[in-house]
């Protein structure tokens, strides 16, 4: 009884609800664009809301599940949860193709994704090695070790292919870094097997922060190439931004944004460091965007064609960008208010101009029918709930508890920040589900699963020791 | 080594992230239009419906213009699933190589558009845009087709409306429609690539009264431009109006018999109903039937043999083929000497052929005789008189003022100018004035001997059978005419207000009287000129006309010209024929089928007689010498 009051005790709450609030509106956006007037009915298993209804019922009841279960089982049987997920990864492969890819395991619309699952596995997994004790994350086996956990389902994941789901694993390197994990032991032989005397490496500030530096840079490339490519035009203002000094205006708003950032969160005694921070990373930046600006403008014809093509900088609206292009009309169209309830005329399933409007664009018809209104809450939710889980993250006396969250909480935000950047030119198009929100058996499963076993572990965090 | 503070790096990350989509949203969503004028690119369309064209009615009731149901068997390339060529060819009825063909043509040419920007013809053909793959099937043609193009997935029917003539008759009055052209549909919003346009004729003049109001509906389409829905529920939708029906004067059984009368001859017939203008019928000859110019491909086919037929059957003859009218015009000489008080009723001149050349008969001593003779040298006196009255110095100065007033008559009956009847393609012919003469032989430099041949109708008069007419209809009606004009009515409303002006001539109507008298012992004395005119029952008053044509010093086949108006006491109906290389005089061909023409209105049917199966027998076209 005791650990019972105990666990409704410290039961997270905001969590869940913000949980069931975006289930009920994935619900709402999947009746609304897929509504058929012959099976008027919400339930009418025949149809993708009630179905999704169905998968719904059976996520709840596997959430159930978790709950009966004690939380150690999850540390204790980490290698075998792993070990069943990769094995589904690899049956998948011999299973016929489906669309192009073999990522179904089943039949028909019964069928499951184990790619799905496996970052369930790979979290639990990857928790459990980097929460054992005396680990060194200076080390060159830790490092190693870790991201061959990732590495792993990220292969067979690219062998269905699946580039999606793919793209969704590189979330785990986040977790790493959180957790220290240095690259260094890879880099500083690196470094060191260039004969530069005097100098001998042991450890660099690139090494520490690989990973958050390897996704700036990334990151900052990719929007040099939009921003230098494409005018910025704020009418309203009468502002007109065209090639490099887009970026530059970008980097300027970013550091600035950054630097009050930094004082907020800053102690008193650091807060002259934010201006420093805030001034190098500027020059630093404009550093590295004006050399892949220059570097791009060098390219060769075909070359740089390919790079428009994929960052969607050559439209061409009824051809390659063609989902995109609709995808945006329908997000655009929606205005402050939105077209209302079970009115969006570009996105619905049965006007069809933007394909696959109930699983991996959903935000269109939520986005045509709410609005900027709609779209706003929707984004807060999700950040409410990513952040909410950071906190949950935080408050763990247990290192496998914290990583697992962390580990949850990217993966979230990656499903987000890709999924609704599809719709409105900041992600590249790759298929994705919007966590809770897509039609579908098992995204909605696993991210069920994922969440109760989030949900259980925090629950029971008084419980354990280490 | 604790690194709790790294979790700040992930907090910057997602509330960064978290700003950046939400303003993005926020210029997409609010700021922004452009994307919400895309969205209606994409999923609302404005669909514009075309009412059929009006219906035509003639005179007596009967629909002489009809609009008949036709199919086009349209296709959506993206909606179409392992096509079986073979099959689908042999459905349809062509052979395999056609089909490539036709998608080639289809995919090559359809969606093509002019860009006024750039200047070049470019094509937006869409694979998922429906296009006419066969336009304008007969419903017995689709009914074969239709029953398996289920089968065939990306294709399906489409309904349209054409032009149908059930008495393929008047086919130069009524004219054709066709595809409209990229300089119509940039000037005038109404018409769409595939529209059609009045081409000529009347569809042509009155397009505006013929083509009514177009609906339009907004609806909500698909990716596959199927529709979905209404827009808004219809709110803003507004039905197609067909326009009311148009009314004509013509007759449709007097415009099929004059088309029987004239077959095998080049020539045209013209009747006008005198106290309205209305026009009964307009033949030319030869002609052809207007349901072979119904829609694109008959009018691809047919249309080139048309134009090249020798026999010019596309050539509207009444309106736009002027003539000399030749001793028709004698009338007007005698009408025009007695109002400027030149000659009087008893004025006799002898018929002296050391003049002009004249046929044998005594010498005329009145006006009336004179009409009834048609006598050269007596008209050649008269127009003398009127050009040479004396009244200036020189006979030079003198012939300028004379010719001068007689041109000025000669306008106030509506020649030598455009008539302005409804319809396109009028001809002005040619009354000459003394600017006219002057270019030819220099002012001063002429007098009447010089123009002496317009008094009888040669020379350099020309004038259009609908002249004629008209000419035949101001004697009916002693004095006045009102415009020729084909619609009488549109729907419940009347003819247009200028077609209900009566235009006075300068003669009065006391002048008409010895000359009409003239026009009936023509018909109906020994020594007249056109006693084959006669009609049972009804007084005609005619008048001859023989022309003699040159072509070079060629010496070819008289043309043979009538005019005349029946009954002599209110007229019904005022006619004139023009026969082209006939032969022999006005009497011999124009004349007969003048008076049949009457007969036919007069009673609604023609006796058969000797005298209707010489004309029907007739083949007077390939003969010019």
């Amino acid at each position: 009884m005791r650990k019972n009051q105990n666990i409704i005790g410290s039961f997270d709450w905001p969590l869940f609800i913000g949980y069931i609030l975006l289930l009920l509106m994935g619900i709402g956006t999947v009746y609304s664009v897929a509504f058929d007037p012959e099976h008027p009915n919400l339930f009418d298993i025949s149809e993708k809301y009630g179905k999704q209804i169905m998968w719904l019922g059976i996520s709840l009841f596997l959430g159930l599940l978790v709950f009966l279960i004690d939380s150690d089982i999850y540390r204790k049987f980490s290698l075998p949860i792993y070990g069943f997920t990769l094995s589904l990864l690899i049956i998948v492969l011999f299973m016929p193709a489906v669309n192009g890819a073999r990522a179904w395991l089943g039949i028909g619309s019964m069928g499951i994704q184990p790619a799905e699952f496996a970052k369930i596995g790979t979290a639990i997994l990857l928790a459990r090695y980097l929460s054992t004790a005396n680990i060194k994350q200076q080390s060159r086996k830790t490092v190693l070790i870790a991201n061959a956990i990732i590495l792993v389902p990220m292969i067979l994941i690219l062998l269905q292919p699946d580039a999606g789901t793919f793209v969704v694993f590189t979330s785990f390197l986040f977790v790493l870094y959180r957790e220290g994990v240095s690259y260094d032991p890879i880099i500083i032989p690196i470094l060191n097997a260039i004969p530069i005397k005097g100098i001998h490496f042991k450890k660099t500030w690139i090494g520490t922060h690989f990973i958050p530096i390897l996704f700036v840079v990334i990151f900052l490339s990719v929007t040099t190439l939009l921003l230098s490519n494409s005018t910025i035009n704020i009418e309203t203002l009468g502002i007109e931004i065209a090639g490099y000094w887009g970026v530059f205006f970008f980097l300027a708003i970013i550091s600035v944004a950054g630097y009050f950032f930094m004082r907020m969160i800053f102690s008193r005694r650091d807060r002259k460091r934010a201006a420093i921070i805030a001034i190098i990373g500027f020059v630093l930046s404009v550093m590295l965007t004006s050399v892949v600006d220059l570097g791009f403008q060098k390219l060769a014809g075909h070359q740089k064609e390919r790079i428009e093509l994929v960052l969607g900088l050559r439209q061409d609206p009824n051809g390659d960008d063609y989902n995109r292009n609709r995808a945006m009309a329908a997000v655009g169209s929606g205005g402050l208010l939105g077209k209302g309830y079970r009115n969006a005329t570009v996105s619905s399933v049965q006007t069809n101009h933007v394909p696959e409007s109930e699983t991996d664009f959903i935000f269109c018809p939520f986005a045509e029918e709410w609005g900027f209104a709609g779209s706003l809450i929707l984004v807060f939710l999700y950040l409410f709930m990513i952040l909410r889980i950071v906190v949950i993250a935080e408050r763990q006396k247990s290192s496998f508890n914290r990583i697992y969250a962390y580990s949850v909480a990217m993966i979230l935000f990656y499903h987000f920040a890709i999924n609704i950047g599809m719709n409105i030119e900041f992600a590249p198009v790759i298929g994705i589900p919007l966590p809770f929100f897509s039609y579908g058996g098992s995204s909605m499963m696993s991210f069920s699963m994922m969440m109760f076993i989030l949900l259980k572990l925090d629950s029971q965090r008084k419980d354990v020791l280490n | 080594m604790n690194f709790d503070s790294r979790k700040y790096v992930f907090i910057i990350i997602f509330v960064l992230v978290g700003i950046l989509y939400a303003s993005k949203l926020f210029y997409m969503q609010v700021i922004d239009d452009s994307w919400k004028i895309r969205a209606q690119q994409i999923a609302e369309k404005r669909r514009e419906i075309t009412p059929p064209r009006a219906v035509v009615f003639d005179r007596t009731g009967k629909k002489i213009v009809a609009n008949k149901t036709y199919y086009n068997l349209m296709m959506v390339e993206k909606n179409i699933k392992n096509l079986d060529t073979v099959a689908f060819a042999k459905l349809i009825g062509w052979s395999r190589e056609e089909v490539r063909q036709r998608f080639f043509e289809i995919r090559k040419g359809e969606g093509r558009y002019y860009n006024r920007h750039t200047g070049k013809t470019t094509s937006n053909y869409q694979k998922i845009r429906p296009y006419p793959f066969i336009k304008e099937l007969t419903a017995e043609e689709m009914v074969k087709i239709a029953a398996r193009l289920e089968d065939f997935q990306g294709f399906y029917k489409e309904v349209t409306s054409m032009r149908n003539y059930p008495f393929g008759n008047g086919a130069n009055i009524l004219g054709y429609l066709s595809e409209v052209n990229q300089q119509e549909i940039d000037n005038d919003k109404f018409y769409k690539p595939g529209g059609h346009i009045g081409r000529s004729g009347i569809e042509r003049f009155y397009e505006k009264e013929f083509r009514g109001v177009k609906g339009i509906k907004y609806i909500v389409t698909s990716a596959l431009n199927n529709t979905v829905g209404s827009w808004e529920n219809g709110k803003y939708d507004t039905t197609a109006v067909q326009a009311p029906p148009i009314k004509l004067g013509i007759d449709i059984e007097l415009q099929a018999y004059g088309e029987k009368l004239l077959e095998n001859k080049r020539g045209c017939i013209v009747a006008i109903e005198p106290s309205t203008g209305e026009i009964l019928a307009l033949v030319s000859s030869p002609n052809y039937d207007p349901n072979l110019l119904v829609g694109n491909r008959k009018i691809r086919e047919n249309y080139p043999k048309l134009l090249a037929n020798p026999d010019k059957p596309l050539f509207p003859r009444p309106l736009a083929s002027a003539y000399m009218p030749g001793s028709t015009f004698k009338l007007l000489q005698s009408l025009i000497g007695l109002q400027e008080g030149v000659i009087n009723n008893e004025s006799g001149f002898p018929c002296n052929k050391s003049v002009v050349g004249c046929h044998n008969h005594p010498s005329a001593q009145n006006v009336t005789d004179a009409v009834k003779m048609s006598c050269n040298p007596y008209f050649y006196a008269v127009t003398r008189r009127i050009i040479q009255q004396g009244k200036k110095p020189s006979s030079e100065e003198d012939a300028e003022y004379g010719l001068g007033r007689w041109a000025k008559y000669m306008h106030s009956f509506g020649l030598g100018e455009r008539l302005g009847t409804d319809i396109t393609g009028l001809k002005a012919g040619n009354i000459p004035d003394p600017k006219y003469y002057d270019k030819w032989y220099g002012h001063h430099h002429w007098k009447f001997s010089t123009i002496r041949s317009i008094s009888i109708g040669q020379g350099e008069v020309q004038l259009t059978p609908l002249h004629l007419a008209n000419m035949a209809a101001i004697m009916a009606n002693r004095g006045w005419y009102i415009t020729p004009h084909f619609v009488k009515g549109f729907g419940k409303k009347g003819p247009r207000e200028e077609y209900t002006i009566k235009h006075k001539t300068m003669v009065e109507r006391r002048h008409f009287v010895p000359v009409v008298e003239g026009m009936r012992r023509v018909v109906y004395e020994a020594g007249g000129t056109a006693r084959r005119a006669r009609v049972e029952g009804v007084v005609v008053c005619g008048k001859t006309g023989t022309i003699e044509n040159y072509r070079g010093p060629l010496k070819l086949r008289n043309h043979s010209a009538f005019i005349a108006f029946a009954p002599m006491n209110n007229p019904k109906i005022a006619i004139s024929v023009f026969i082209e290389n006939a032969g022999g005089g006005g009497g011999t061909w124009a004349a007969p089928i003048a008076s049949l023409m009457i007969e036919q209105y007069t009673y609604g049917k023609v006796k058969p007689s000797p005298k209707e199966k010489r004309i029907l027998d007739a083949v007077l076209l390939k003969k010019e010498r």
